[in-house]
């Protein structure tokens, strides 16, 4: 099969995919009637009259009286315009706080997993390479005690020594509070903590020429960053010892010994480029990991990101982001997926056969 | 009869085999012992509970304990101790204290083992029947259902369970039930596979010579022989789950005067005063969630090594 042709196959897979996903959300925010639905719309202040004015406008814009499918098709044709409701936390449309604190998840996720990758390559290829020495052994043990540990607690360890305890790095906030006064509100909107164009604090003031915050909103990100690859390296290590021990017992590892290639290039060159291919779609599974603990991470540490934002919205009634999110996370894991599958296809022309 | 004689000895040898593979693991008797601990302290909390101390099993705050001990209204949580082997926990800012932690982790043991095998039992039973079925039957049932997991899968695990959880109600057994609906899917992939490789076996192509039918093939022939991956999935995905739910009660999941004596929510009573020191509140029943993941991990993988021909030596 050439490429393009399961480039075509896999984008055709997904349309299903979305239908779906985008029919769960919806069928989330209806079930059991439409109050769910009216009060992702409404201002629950509103009362009376005026309420009940907007309720006969949302039945009509959203055909709420017609059959489930055509509602389905109104809603979704409001969620492709970005009419996704208001919401209660930041007193804006939904689509807009979306636009403000996705790049900061986007940031530390992106962050968190060059760090995962950086770390956990070297000391997977290593450890198998150096089976059950005391080395392997100690990498075994840590791995098999990070992977049972649940996120938060992970989190909350260096949120509490490195943050809390020994002051070494902030743990709270995109950036100290005694400086928020001092960001120039040429680019900064003070009223809704919001930075200008990219809404990263850091990029911003890096953009701006303000060295001094976004160093400090840099320091902010290193903890959060640091405990989300904490999180996901322990399962990235397992799946790469256990995929470099099997490509090591292969016949052409063997050969390349045989002929007296070095050691240290038998396992750099032979060995890990191909012990590589199968951990990058394992990888695929823990992107939704990924997303999923950046919503614990950024909770603990106040990281202001679409994650911070959901529990936020969760914990105080505000239906619209909780249901805007799961469409959200839904898309992005959808397309980072599919991503990791072209990705794949591109680096390992057999999987295209199958 | 003496056909039953041999196949029943064969099997005691099976087993015989099967306990001296998994006892010559070491860490996976380890793994077997933490993990009977846990499950001796669940069902003697539910039991008897005077034996381990215990009173009120199900509450966090012993009721009138204003009453009986008003010294304890506004103390400030107190670090282990020989009284107090994991210190002691405070609810609220000004709220009542010395509630001692040993016993609070002794009540959750029992909740949140219960939790765990109901939501892995029924997601399983639910999703490894599915997966059975539309793995044998193919054609556009496998297709329809492999699509509906595809949807599941295409949400994070946590946020899937905060939407579904938000819509159905903020109750511990509805947390359950959001977690048994994003979980059936996992099992429902892996019961179809299983199902792919065993179809194509030559026992099942003879019972279908024989004239056996649809029914059961599937019941009599394959559901048997994808039960025991199913079942080390099971007992890994007990550890697994209980990571998952106790990281939602412990963002909130739970309302907050909805005191359930859970992991994750006690590590969430204890955050508002762990960031002022007391480390303890979180780390002691975070600690207690790792160690059962981690006997769940090890006895899983010498379960593995059981079920697993290549491994067995």
């Amino acid at each position: 099969m050439k490429l393009w042709v399961y480039v075509v196959r896999r984008l055709i897979l997904l349309i299903p995919t979305l239908i779906g996903l985008t029919f769960l959300v919806f069928a989330l925010e209806h079930a059991g009637g439409t109050s769910l639905f009216l009060a992702a719309y409404i201002d629950p202040h509103l009362t009376g009259t005026a309420r009940q004015q907007l309720v006969d406008e949302l039945t009509t814009k959203f055909h709420l009286n017609d059959p489930v499918y055509v509602q389905y098709l109104y809603w979704l044709a409001a969620i492709l315009q970005g009419d996704w409701g208001t919401s209660t936390t930041i007193r804006q449309p939904v689509a807009t706080g979306f636009l403000w604190f996705m790049p900061n998840t986007i940031m530390l996720t992106a962050i968190a997993s060059l760090l995962t990758w950086v770390i956990s390559v070297p000391i997977g290829v290593y450890s198998a390479a150096r089976r059950d020495s005391i080395l392997d052994q100690g990498v075994r043990v840590a791995t098999f005690t990070l992977y049972s540990m649940p996120i938060f607690l992970i989190g909350f360890a260096l949120f509490f020594t490195l943050g809390t305890a020994w002051g070494v790095l902030p743990a709270q906030f995109n950036i100290d509070l005694i400086l928020l006064p001092t960001i120039p509100s040429a680019w900064f909107d003070h009223t809704n903590s919001v930075s200008y164009p990219t809404h990263i604090l850091a990029l911003d003031a890096f953009l701006h020429g303000d060295w001094a915050i976004a160093w400090n909103a840099f320091l902010h990100v290193i903890l959060p960053a640091v405990s989300l690859a904490l999180a996901l390296l322990a399962g990235i290590i397992r799946i790469l010892r256990a995929s470099m021990l099997e490509v090591l017992e292969q016949d052409y590892v063997r050969l390349a010994r045989a002929k007296g290639v070095p050691e240290r290039v038998v396992q750099n060159f032979h060995a890990k480029k191909n012990a590589l291919l199968p951990t990058v779609t394992s990888y695929g599974y823990l992107v939704s990991g990924l997303f999923g603990g950046a919503v614990v991470i950024e909770d603990i540490f106040t990281f202001k990101g679409i994650g911070w934002w959901t529990t936020r919205a969760f914990l105080t009634d505000d239906v619209g982001v909780v249901m805007g999110s799961t469409l959200v996370f839904g898309l992005i894991l959808v397309t980072t997926t599919l991503l990791l599958d072209l990705l794949y296809a591109f680096l390992d022309p057999r999987i295209r056969y199958e | 009869m003496m056909a039953t004689v041999t196949e029943t000895k064969a099997r005691y040898d099976e087993l015989k085999l099967s306990a001296r593979v998994f006892l010559a693991n070491k860490t996976a008797v380890a793994g077997l012992v933490i993990f009977l601990i846990f499950v001796g302290d669940a069902l003697i909390v539910q039991i008897a509970p005077g034996i381990l101390g215990v009173q009120y099993p199900n509450d966090v705050i012993p009721p009138q304990i204003t009453q009986t001990n008003p010294e304890c209204t506004g103390m400030p949580p107190e670090p282990p101790s020989i009284a107090h082997p994991f210190g002691t926990i405070q609810y609220g800012l000004s709220g009542i204290g010395c509630l001692d932690l040993l016993q609070l982790v002794m009540k959750a043991i029992r909740i949140d083992l219960a939790i765990s095998f109901f939501i892995v039992l029924v997601g399983a039973a639910a999703g490894t029947l599915l997966g059975v079925v539309s793995g044998y039957f193919g054609k556009w049932l496998d297709e329809v259902v492999m699509r509906v997991t595809d949807v599941f899968f295409s949400v994070p695990f946590i946020i899937l369970a905060l939407a579904v959880g938000y819509v159905i109600g903020r109750t511990l057994f509805n947390m359950a039930l959001a977690l048994i609906i994003i979980w059936w899917p996992l099992y429902a992939r892996y019961g179809r596979s299983l199902t792919l490789t065993t179809k194509e076996a030559t026992f099942i192509e003879s019972a279908r010579a024989a004239g056996s039918g649809r029914l059961k093939i599937m019941f009599r022939h394959i559901l048997p022989n994808v039960m025991p991956p199913v079942l080390v999935q099971i007992s890994l995905d007990v550890g697994t789950v209980l990571l998952i739910f106790s990281t939602l009660a412990f963002i909130g999941f739970l309302p907050s005067g909805a005191l359930v004596p859970e992991l994750g929510v006690i590590a969430n009573i204890g955050l508002d005063f762990a960031q002022f020191g007391y480390w303890w509140t979180v780390i002691v029943p975070g600690g207690i969630i790792t160690l059962f993941a981690l006997a769940v991990n090890l006895m899983g993988d010498g379960l593995r090594d059981v079920i697993d021909p290549r491994r067995r030596s």
